[in-house]
């Protein structure tokens, strides 16, 4: 996978006026941090509701104030953050553009938990047939089905145990990433790496058997 | 049951190169501003549109982030 070089810190005089008051404000002291940091916690709590206020939905068994609870627990999370990583701030966006983003993850990853929160963790695949059985199927659908049949194999042979459990539970049964982190004592960024590498290793067992996955762009 | 073409996209993921999650982490508050204002996005932060398609997360975190955004431009 690519890695971005990350420029150094921005200098105040490279930003945009209302993102070098942030900065100015929350760096210096007194009233005037306390007033900066109380505006950016009210800028996070909202990013948080309106996290909360789109994925709400897809958890239904929760009350009004399960959600105001967690959508503060956000942005007190993210105020940390943020405060944490004020010379991260590289100027390549708006402050408050870049502060949202943590808010977001935060908002976005308690939801994620609370919606799994005392669900088994499927770690095998429920059904591993992955090909559909009946008729043959016509045309491009029975191409994909043989395709999916050898990236069934593959998914048997080709892999570590590790990233077997990490494929199937992220990608077959639907565990979100932050989700099977937590459960695995790892974290978000180690396991897309383990499926990243999967994925390249089921690509590499379709090109061995002599099959492309240009069926896939062709859509 | 689903589509064969869908289950293969997510279990073979994009097929170019990507960034991983931290490296999306990093890029996503430039990336939207840019999409917002018109600008090629996918030019100025290769890999990133490849891993919103291979990683459920991010892509939630991204679209969120997009219409916060739009939303603040549009009030």
């Amino acid at each position: 996978m690519n890695v971005v070089p990350q420029p150094p810190a921005a200098s105040l005089a490279a930003l945009d006026p209302d993102s070098q008051r942030w900065l100015r404000d929350l760096r210096s002291d007194g009233g005037t941090r306390d007033e900066a940091v109380a505006r950016l916690h009210a800028l996070l709590l909202r990013a948080a509701r309106f996290e909360v206020g789109r994925r709400r939905a897809a958890l239904p068994h929760l009350r009004g104030n399960d959600f105001d609870d967690l959508a503060l627990q956000a942005a007190d999370d993210a105020l940390v953050s943020v405060l944490a990583r004020l010379d991260d701030f590289r100027g390549a966006s708006r402050f408050t553009t870049w502060a949202y983003k943590f808010a977001l993850l935060e908002a976005a990853v308690k939801l994620r938990r609370l919606a799994w929160q005392g669900r088994e963790i499927p770690l095998e695949p429920e059904s591993w047939s992955l090909v559909a059985g009946g008729s043959p199927a016509p045309g491009r659908q029975a191409a994909q089905n043989e395709l999916l049949a050898i990236v069934q194999e593959g998914i048997a042979t080709a892999l570590t145990p590790h990233q077997r459990r990490v494929l199937v539970a992220l990608t077959l049964n639907g565990v979100p990433i932050d989700v099977l982190a937590d459960r695995l004592g790892s974290t978000r960024g180690a396991l897309y790496k383990t499926l990243h590498d999967a994925r390249r290793k089921l690509r590499g067992h379709l090109a061995e058997a002599g099959f492309t996955t240009t069926i896939l762009e062709e859509e | 049951m689903e589509r064969p073409d869908d289950l293969l996209a997510r279990l073979l993921g994009p097929s170019g190169p990507e960034l991983g999650c931290d490296g999306c982490f990093a890029e996503l508050d430039r990336y939207v501003e840019l999409e917002v204002s018109g600008a090629d996005a996918d030019a100025a932060v290769p890999g990133l549109r490849a891993h919103l398609e291979g990683c459920p997360a991010c892509r939630e975190e991204h679209e969120s982030l997009l219409a916060l955004v739009r939303s603040e431009q549009s009030s």
